[in-house]
């Protein structure tokens, strides 16, 4: 497999380093993404179950057993700004064969959550929420689709928040209450 | 007649107007009568949403539920993204008072509260259910019997995943889907790596399409290997993957299939008598003409 290569020469660096440098190691780190994930992460014994069931893993460099031992390890800056973080498709597969009754999959969700506290985050996490803040739903209505409806004898907007978007203001409501929208705003123009 | 609230989703109601129109119509004739759910958002979506701050996931798919609380009905859905977000949070706050008083805490900026008192169903999984449907009642539904058609199942991930959470059973080698398929005279047929994603989930399709393209492509050899002439899921988000995917396929792999991709509603619409006119099959990026002749 060719080696990892990413257009930040510092994480290059980083990650052709196999060596574990105590100083990069977090021990908070564990406990965040353990309470976030609610599965027992830290008992991960490295089988690679994971990995062998991951759809992901035969066509990227992504391996979930990686994340798994950077999460015991508490190496958060290298999961966190690891690109692999968002290629898992959350298919459960992982979850469902691990002999620990860990749940790999929630370990990355966690992870993920704590790369957003931190900024880092594709953009088109982003947009989902702009668009549900915006409409109540991640795919919006369209023309197209309207005609499509009524043709079927189904009103041209369905009964959700865009029948009744008195409905949305509760929705923005919920996601100011987390600063949400405004952060995923400000990423997204400081890019 | 059973009685449900009908959760939309996106997908469905945005992009396959047939899913929607057949599930209400379908339905109806095994019993079971879906109602709108005025006001209900995205689930919010699992993958997409989820990855950025589960917490305001948790709150979100709380209002949902709380809209089904006050009409004092279950909710019924048809999308495996949907049951991961409302299936899983109801289970999860019914189940962690401190989750539960966190969301609360919430949605009391909007006068609303979670109380816990409704369950989450998968619209197959009545259909599964013979306290509330059963095979028996949908095969004595059909009037257009699918016959000589060989369709692929594609489960998808969320409905049945993680096992240990669901209540559906194995998730290696299931047959129940397989089961739904042969009532309606379709013959339902067995392909290599069945239970794999079909690669859009997890916000992977907007984030690297490529990438998830090629996990798309992988379950299209495996299913074309097998001759199926047609694949049906329960999930608006796969069948988009499968359906549209195929022709990005074309563009950037070239390879083409050509095989239609119907949601089971559909399947089932098409056998109840509803024309493909009923159920805009014409929306679909794959043509469905052929498997249509086969059938009708």
């Amino acid at each position: 497999m060719a080696a990892k290569s990413y257009d930040n020469p510092e994480l290059n660096k980083k990650l052709a380093d196999q060596r574990y440098h105590i100083s990069q190691s977090n021990p908070q780190f564990t406990k965040d993404v353990i309470k976030t994930s609610r599965t027992i992460a830290n008992m991960c014994y490295q089988c690679g179950t994971c990995t062998g069931s991951c759809p992901s893993a035969p066509r990227s460099t992504y391996r979930i057993r990686l994340f798994m031992r950077r999460n015991v390890l508490g190496l958060e800056n290298e999961a966190l700004t690891d690109p692999d973080l968002w290629l898992c498709t959350t298919c459960y597969s992982c979850t469902d064969r691990c002999p620990r009754d860990i749940a790999p999959t929630d370990v990355i969700m966690a992870m993920r959550n704590l790369a957003f506290k931190k900024d880092i985050v594709p953009r088109n996490f982003l947009q989902t929420v702009q668009l549900i803040y915006n409409s109540g739903h991640g795919v919006p209505n369209n023309d197209v689709n309207r005609a499509a409806r009524k043709r079927l004898g189904l009103t041209a907007d369905p009964p959700t928040t865009h029948m009744y978007p008195e409905y949305i203001k509760g929705i923005q409501k919920i996601l100011d209450h987390f600063g949400l929208k405004e952060n995923a705003d400000r990423i997204i123009k400081g890019e | 007649m059973h009685e449900y609230a009908f959760f939309l989703g996106c997908i469905a109601p945005n992009r396959y107007p047939g899913c929607e129109a057949s599930s209400i119509k379908t339905s109806e004739k095994v019993g079971i009568k879906l109602l709108p759910l005025e006001g209900a958002s995205c689930c919010p979506a699992p993958g997409a949403f989820g990855s950025i701050d589960l917490t305001v996931w948790y709150a979100m798919a709380a209002r949902n539920l709380v809209l089904a609380e006050q009409m004092k009905k279950d909710i019924a859905l048809i999308c495996n993204g949907c049951y991961k977000s409302i299936w899983e949070v109801n289970h999860i706050l019914k189940h962690n008072d401190e989750l539960r008083s966190q969301v609360n805490e919430v949605l009391k900026e909007i006068d609303m509260e979670y109380k816990g008192t409704i369950d989450v169903f998968h619209l197959a999984e009545l259909y599964y259910d013979p306290k509330i449907c059963g095979i028996q009642k949908i095969r004595d539904s059909v009037t257009t019997p699918m016959t000589g058609a060989k369709v692929a199942c594609h489960y998808g991930c969320h409905l049945m995943k993680p096992q240990k959470d669901r209540h559906f059973g194995d998730t290696e080698n299931p047959m129940w889907f397989e089961e739904l398929v042969a009532a309606v005279g379709a013959e339902p047929v067995q392909y290599r790596n069945k239970m794999q994603c079909c690669g859009a989930g997890g916000g992977v399709r907007g984030y690297d399409i490529v990438h998830a393209l090629d996990i798309t492509n992988e379950k299209l050899i495996n299913i074309s290997e097998v001759g199926a002439d047609a694949i049906t899921e329960l999930c608006p988000f796969c069948q988009l993957q499968f359906d549209r995917g195929q022709i990005e396929i074309k563009e950037k792999f070239g390879d083409v299939y050509n095989i239609p991709v119907l949601h089971f509603n559909e399947l089932l619409g098409l056998a109840q008598g509803m024309s493909p006119q009923d159920l805009a099959l014409d929306l679909h990026a794959v043509d469905c003409t052929p498997f249509l002749q086969k059938v009708l």
